[in-house]
């Protein structure tokens, strides 16, 4: 680990040290006394560089690898979009627009280390930054504010800060006991090419077609409708072959031509054109994602070895701990088999283990999601991508962005009051659909033990902002609610960043507000809430590791007398804690309770223990039989602890 | 009114003049020192108590006197000249036949070579003379890089080598006069600057022109020593000649000043004036419909704010010895200030943001040695700038601190330039230090370190012609890395060398201010990877690490302003 001189960012900065200085010279004068005087004076310029070089405080040594994490489920994530979070160095602000949400606002690297002792207060411990690498700047008159537009793989995105500033923001987390996940994108690129597909050499727009032989048609050469066959090119005299593609050339706004020079060979594309239907998969794994984003052909090994090769450099060179990755689901199997074992062979040789790669599948089947999780044995032909490497197994993602339970839980039962048995169902189905075997090298323990929890994120509407009908206490409890599902729910919350402000923009990019505006005040209800949350989850062990029963769900969703409630058992973890229920009632309108016709829900607790609610501190007993009978408030939540067990969380 | 009948005043105040030693500043564009005589100090006179009974002289015995006192001033410096020479002889180790005396020479037509680098400051009233005046300093440049390029700067530091600068002149005229009533001497300048590219090398018949001078001064109104000025100026003190570069005080503005020359040998000198550089940190324009329900638009200005500067200088020159030499000390201030205003928040309308007031100090001095012969002198400057200040006086500021101030930039720079000669050698040399860092508190591409060390010999071959040999090391530590794909261990650093030799022709006879020159020259760079880094894709010094310059051109000034010391 680097040193660190000074908790104070500022502090750090731009201090003396060593330097170059030029050299004496000396002028001979006429007389004896003047000529002393100016050996003298001319000795000057030499004793002040001195104290004026360059002071990176060791932040400009590339660092060594160190592994910062025991148990990623003892993780709280908080995802950060880079640009929206703060501005700690208006230095780089360049092309901010902050009236527009599509356009660059300033936040920066800079900006999150100041608010790491924010984030701290907040409960949370390891940091999701945006992507790194330098992007299209703009496009359509969108700004390539997300980091998810990648122009550059060898160079950071200068809005963000420099390498120092990453480093040393990697480096103040890690100070301060907290992991940094850098964001990645392997399926596509920014809108680096177009297809010149009337062969003019020009980008154009153009409609073909007259209406009458033909039909109409428009065709924008930067997003063309996707083609099986490959963009064909079209003249008057009918179509011409593959249409070649052309790399931007402007600067200004950094369509160029990728690097590294891998990336600039067009057979590295799969050039068929935007995706129109993801239920097809050819159009999935091969179309460009909308929005002209050029898909990669991830099945070729030098693709394979690029990726590694450019994703892994980032960590070393900043001694990160993770990586969120985007779009799995357009990306071949095959490819994250390689990916995901080289990259971990690689950072283990240079001391980082226990690295986290989660990916994200925006999609509600959870044997989708899972699947980049299992154990799925390499095909004959990926084999020659080994090379002379190890050989490659079935390894694929540590784990993945548990979509399905955004829609089938936090939608479906923590927003609209549907019937709890369908998180029931969707947690039952995950020991089939993800892996159950940890990865070789990963982070040790099995993908259906640490799917990546989350109420909401940069790609849907907030949390609020799907509630918005509803009377603003109401939207403020059933977040609350949601959140404590989000704390206690196996796997590792991640929390979307200015969801402790309670901002509720709507979809992207409405749901991407600038944090400063809420001037980081730490004395909200749902900050104290959340910070509470984290405490708690922090002091039992149980609740971050263990193992999980379901002990009450439902499929009533009316006025009945269990309607609403959801209870699931953390059982171990460590020697200590060992135990935890939590019980939430999603319904809206009544209070529950853990009892339909009579029949009451069965603990793992022995018969007479107190379990105590570690957020009201009342406290139930559990019944001769083995029984407990909890009512839960609407819209609220218990989590329940052998009273013995019950810690301070001041 | 101009003077009819006040000779003898006029004559003492040329004598004064040329008893100041001429100094050197030159603008950014390159001026050098102009060609003034040297002359030996003289007591200042007093000015007449009754200035009714001062003789009346006649515009022609004026002229005719003028003459006369330039003809002995070059006499002056001619004999010192052989003076020099001849202790020189005797100095040799072999001894020589003593040569027999030679006849005083006759008074030449023009002033000699000029005696110039670091003297004394004040308040000397330069040349006065009734009547209209021209002064120029000009170079007009042919150049290339032998590969069918033309010459271009190639230096990586802020201030240079001068053999790769382009072609620039300025046009000087200025009226001078006397007045009888009050004592008073008046001097009106307008200098006009051109630089390239000019007509004969692009053929297209516009230029790039600016008034770089436009003011009036007065002398000894009211009281004796004191001057004023009120006008657009450039204002500046001693320059680096080989670096074109004025280390501790070189600003422009419209506004005035005044000073004062006590008759112990110390000055002081105040200015205050303004300036509004085009960049956004001072101005923006948003179109507004017109007022009154009338169709169409008109540009409002949301932020017009200016910089509000002043200066201060006190120093004094402590006279060594007969010869003319001496110790010059001076301290220098400045403040730069800017009011608060408000901004358009890009693509907003009507949305503004506030734009903080902004201040800027700068202390420095300078410490000049000087021997009164043939211009020999060595200048030290320390000069520490603060806030706006360390922008420089045009520049945007940018990287700003969180708060979009410019508190926390920081320029230091510790500088050294001198020259020496002795009969048929010169050496003329320059060295500087600079610190920058800008506002922001991270360390970004803009905070650096550079230095500079430059030495030029050169070598008359007779009085006609010479050569200079002029070679220099410089380098810079930029606050950037390299991209991802290699490992670190520290900024960027970049330098380059840089040797050349330049040949001339010198109508004015030896010394290292004399001029004009014709003059041809050639030089080769040799940059580091570094340098070359610093420089975009498939710009050629991307990729060069050796460059070639070869020359032709011209270089002259006379009577300039611009290059007298005030």
């Amino acid at each position: 680990m680097h040193k660190t001189a000074s908790q104070d960012p500022r502090a750090r900065a731009k201090r003396g040290c060593r330097a170059a200085g030029p050299s004496q010279e000396t002028a001979k004068t006429g007389t004896p006394w003047i000529r002393r005087l100016a050996l003298a004076a001319s000795l000057v310029p030499l004793l002040v560089p001195a104290g004026s070089c360059l002071n990176f405080e060791g932040y400009e040594q590339t660092p060594e690898l160190t592994t910062e994490v025991d148990d990623w489920r003892d993780e709280v994530i908080y995802q950060i979009l880079v640009d929206r979070f703060a501005n700690g160095d208006k230095g780089n602000d360049y092309r901010v627009q902050l009236g527009a949400p599509a356009r660059y606002h300033g936040g920066d690297w800079q900006g999150i280390e100041d608010k790491l002792p924010y984030l701290q207060e907040l409960g949370v411990t390891t940091l999701w930054i945006s992507p790194v690498i330098k992007n299209v700047e703009t496009d359509a008159d969108v700004d390539g504010y997300h980091g998810y537009w990648a122009q550059d793989f060898t160079e950071l995105n200068p809005h963000f800060g420099d390498l120092v500033a990453l480093r040393r923001l990697v480096d103040a987390a890690h100070e301060r006991d907290m992991l940094v996940i850098i964001d990645i994108v392997a399926n596509h690129v920014g809108q680096l090419f177009y297809y010149d597909i009337n062969l003019n050499g020009h980008a154009d727009e153009q409609l073909q077609g007259n209406g009458i032989d033909s039909p109409v048609t428009y065709i924008n050469e930067y997003d063309p409708d996707f083609d099986a066959r490959g963009i064909q090119s079209f003249t008057s005299l009918g179509e011409a072959g593959p249409a070649p593609i052309i790399f931007g050339n402007d600067p200004a706004t950094n369509h160029m031509p990728p690097n590294p020079a891998v990336f600039r060979n067009p057979a590295v594309y799969n050039r068929k054109g935007r995706t129109l239907d993801f239920e097809v998969e050819d159009q999935l794994l091969h179309g460009d994602f909308p929005g002209g984003l050029k898909d990669v052909d991830t099945t070729r090994c030098d693709v394979k070895e690029a990726f590694v090769d450019v994703y892994a450099r980032i960590i070393e060179q900043t001694n990160a701990d993770g990586f969120r990755i985007d779009t799995i689901k357009h990306v071949e199997h095959e490819f994250w088999r390689y990916f995901s074992q080289r990259v971990r062979q690689r950072l283990a040789l240079q001391g980082k283990t226990n690295f986290f790669m989660f990916g994200e599948a925006f999609d509600g089947r959870d044997d989708l999601v899972g699947s980049f999780t299992q154990q799925l044995p390499p095909g004959e032909a990926e084999l020659d991508c080994a090379g002379g490497g190890p050989a490659l197994t079935s390894d694929q993602l540590d784990s993945a962005f548990y979509f399905p339970q955004y829609f089938q839980a936090v939608r479906d039962v923590l927003q609209q009051a549907q019937s709890t048995d369908r998180i029931q169902a969707l947690w039952e189905q995950r020991p089939t659909t993800w892996g159950t075997e940890p990865a070789s090298g990963g982070v040790g323990i099995a993908p259906a033990d640490i799917p990546v929890n989350f109420l909401d994120n940069h790609d849907v509407p907030r949390f609020l902002y799907n509630v918005r009908e509803l009377d603003i206490a109401v939207q403020r409890k059933l977040l609350h609610n949601a959140l404590v599902f989000l704390y206690t729910a196996p796997g590792v919350p991640c929390l979307y960043y200015g969801t402790e402000q309670e901002f509720r923009g709507g979809n992207d990019p409405a749901n991407r507000e600038d944090l400063w505006d809420s001037g980081f005040d730490q004395t909200g209800a749902t900050f104290q809430w959340i910070a509470r949350l984290a405490k708690v989850r922090k002091a039992y062990a149980s609740l971050r590791r263990g193992e999980l029963a379901v002990t009450w769900s439902s499929a009533r969703t009316g006025d009945e007398e269990d309607a609403g409630i959801f209870a699931f058992e953390r059982n171990g973890g460590t020697n200590k804690n060992g135990y935890s229920l939590v019980v939430i009632n999603s319904n809206q309108v009544h209070a529950s309770h853990t009892a339909f016709e009579g029949a009451a829900m069965t603990v793992l607790a022995p018969a007479g223990a107190t379990l105590e609610d570690v957020l009201s501190g009342d406290t139930w007993t559990v019944a001769d039989d083995g029984t407990l009978d909890v009512t839960v408030e609407a819209m609220s939540a218990v989590i329940l602890v052998p009273a013995g067990d019950v810690v301070s969380l001041n | 009114m101009a003077t009819r009948g006040r000779a003898p005043i006029i004559l003492a105040s040329s004598l004064v003049l040329l008893a100041a030693p001429a100094a050197f500043a030159a603008p950014p564009e390159t001026p050098p020192p102009p060609a003034e005589p040297e002359p030996e100090p003289e007591p200042e006179p007093e000015p007449s108590a009754d200035d009714d009974d001062a003789p009346t002289v006649s515009a022609e015995d004026l002229l005719r006197m003028q003459r006369r006192l330039d003809a002995l001033e070059s006499e002056v410096e001619h004999l010192r000249g052989e003076l020099d020479d001849a202790r020189d002889a005797q100095a040799e180790p072999e001894p020589e036949p003593e040569s027999a005396p030679k006849p005083a020479p006759k008074p030449k037509p023009k002033p000699g070579p000029l005696s110039v680098g670091s003297v004394r400051d004040g308040q000397r009233a330069p040349d006065y003379a009734d009547g209209f005046h021209f002064g120029s300093y000009g170079r007009v440049v042919a150049a290339g890089d032998a590969r069918g390029r033309p010459g271009r700067d190639a230096d990586i530091v802020g201030r240079g080598s001068r053999f790769d600068e382009s072609t620039y002149a300025e046009l000087e005229l200025r009226r001078e006069d006397h007045w009888e009533q009050t004592g008073a001497y008046t001097r009106v300048v307008a200098t006009v600057a051109v630089r390239h590219p000019i007509f004969h090398y692009n053929g297209d018949f516009e230029a790039a022109i600016a008034l770089r001078n436009l003011y009036i001064e007065e002398l000894d109104l009211g009281l004796k020593g004191l001057s004023f000025w009120a006008g657009s100026r450039m204002y500046r003190g001693d320059d680096i000649y080989v670096l074109d570069w004025w280390p501790l005080d070189n600003l422009n503005t419209i506004g005035g000043g005044a000073g004062y020359q006590f008759k112990g040998g110390s000055f002081i000198k105040v200015h205050a004036g303004v300036n509004q550089p085009t960049t956004s940190f001072y101005r923006q324009l948003v179109a507004r419909p017109l007022p009154l329900n009338q169709p169409g638009e008109t540009d409002v200005a949301i932020l017009d704010r200016q910089q509000i500067l002043t200066s201060y200088k006190i120093g004094h020159v402590f006279d060594i010895g007969e010869s003319g030499g001496g110790v010059k000390l001076v301290g220098y201030g400045e403040t730069h200030h800017v009011r608060a205003g408000q901004r358009e928040l890009s693509g907003e309308s009507r949305e503004f943001e506030e734009v903080p007031a902004d201040n800027g100090y700068v202390a420095g001095g300078e410490l000049s040695l000087f021997t009164g012969k043939r211009s020999t002198h060595l200048n030290l400057w320390v000069r520490h700038a603060w806030d706006l200040a360390a922008y420089g006086e045009f520049a945007r500021p940018f990287q700003l601190a969180p708060d979009a101030t410019t508190k926390g930039a920081r320029e230091l720079v510790v500088a050294l330039g001198g020259n020496y000669e002795v009969s048929f050698f010169g050496v003329m040399m320059g060295a500087y230090f600079r610190r920058f860092r800008n506002a922001s508190p991270d360390l970004d591409v803009h905070d650096l370190n550079e230095g500079i060390v430059l030495v030029r010999p050169q070598f008359w071959f007779g009085k006609v012609a010479g050569a200079a040999i002029e070679g220099s090391y410089q380098a810079q530590q930029r606050a950037v890395f390299p991209g991802l794909e290699d490992d670190t261990s520290g900024p960027l650093f970049s330098s380059l060398w840089r040797v050349g030799v330049m040949p001339f022709w010198a109508p004015a006879g030896r010394g290292s201010y004399a001029r004009p020159h014709i003059r041809a020259w050639y030089m080769v760079t040799i940059r580091d990877e570094g340098a070359r880094s610093l420089y975009a894709l498939d710009d050629v010094f991307s990729v060069r690490p050796v460059d070639h310059l070869i020359g032709f051109g011209a270089e002259w000034w006379f009577g300039s302003t611009s290059y007298f010391r005030d």
